[in-house]
């Protein structure tokens, strides 16, 4: 009987040069309060309608930060305006209506803190 | 600029002033027009093939929009020299490329009233867009001027200059067009 060796494979760390690049989007949600669960769903079912899985896995979004009214966005780098378009659609979050307002798209979350005061 | 329909004017103006950004309202009757100058918006008559002509004449130092989708919408549009051409969202659209040179030619801004699109289901809206998609693409090819306004009576569906611009550019007009076609100010007649 032949035995297997099971070794542990240390993780490769993709070096920061190749790792894909990212945009962070600064949203204010207006009219509503919101949190942000409800936020979660109501943004993400909106834009699935509107792109589709596909469309949907390619710009990537994902909710980095919810404060107050404030909500900051991660997403695929060159697809920010995709993402900005399809939060057009968003009309109610759990039956109240609301604004997404986009306010600051930067390439870290450091500046969008800054801008919109978030600690 | 936005185009909006003359309703609630007081929550329109509100959430426009946010933007900062500048609302044309269509009006149908010289009351409404009165109404958006006092309320410091730019009135624009809503006119169709069934507006009588002394009417039309009445107009003519105004500014008009016309709601276009049928050939002889459009072509009423650019017989009256409309200063906007409102699409839409319909599935029998007629644009081609001699109606985007004559739009064109009359300065005429094609305008594509988002809340329409929105209010559709998810089948019905691939099909809008993908007129849209064309109807852009004539206006590329020509320059004519194209935007998409709110297109609303609702406050609360008025969508911020940013995301009306990138629905435009998603919809294949060039990010630098869309803005140009977006902030331009507009001076009432």
């Amino acid at each position: 009987m032949t035995s297997i060796k099971i070794t542990k494979q240390k993780k490769t760390i993709t070096p920061l040069s190749k790792r894909e690049r990212k945009r962070y989007i600064l949203f204010e949600v207006l009219n509503a309060e919101v949190n942000e669960k409800d936020f979660y769903f109501g943004f993400w079912i909106d834009l699935l309608s509107f792109f589709g899985s596909k469309g949907l896995a390619e710009i990537n979004p994902k909710i980095v930060l919810f404060k107050g009214n404030k909500a900051i966005v991660k997403c695929a780098r060159g697809k920010e305006t995709e993402l900005i378009a399809g939060t057009a659609f968003i009309e109610k979050i759990r039956n109240k209506k609301v604004i997404l307002n986009p306010v600051l798209t930067s390439g870290t979350v450091k500046t969008l803190k800054e801008y919109a005061k978030i600690e | 600029m936005d185009v909006v329909y003359a309703q609630p004017l007081k929550e329109l103006l509100a959430v426009s002033t946010y933007f900062k950004e500048q609302l044309i309202v269509l009006v149908t009757t010289e009351k409404d027009e009165k109404v958006a100058k006092t309320n410091s918006l730019i009135p624009c008559y809503l006119v169709s093939e069934k507006t009588p002509q002394s009417d039309l004449q009445k107009l003519s130092q105004k500014k008009k929009a016309v709601i276009g989708g049928s050939v002889s919408a459009n072509e009423f549009a650019v017989r009256i020299k409309a200063d906007y051409l409102l699409q839409p969202s319909n599935t029998k659209q007629f644009f081609d490329l001699g109606l985007a040179k004559k739009l064109s030619d009359n300065k005429t801004i094609v305008v594509l009233m988002f809340e329409e699109l929105m209010k559709a289901n998810s089948f019905e809206r691939h099909q809008y867009w993908k007129n849209f998609v064309e109807v852009v693409r004539y206006c590329k090819l020509k320059k004519t001027k194209f935007i998409v306004a709110s297109g609303t009576k609702d406050p609360l569906l008025l969508r911020p200059p940013k995301v009306r611009e990138s629905l435009a550019v998603i919809l294949g007009l060039p990010q630098e067009l869309a803005r140009e076609y977006i902030e331009e100010e507009v001076k009432s007649k």
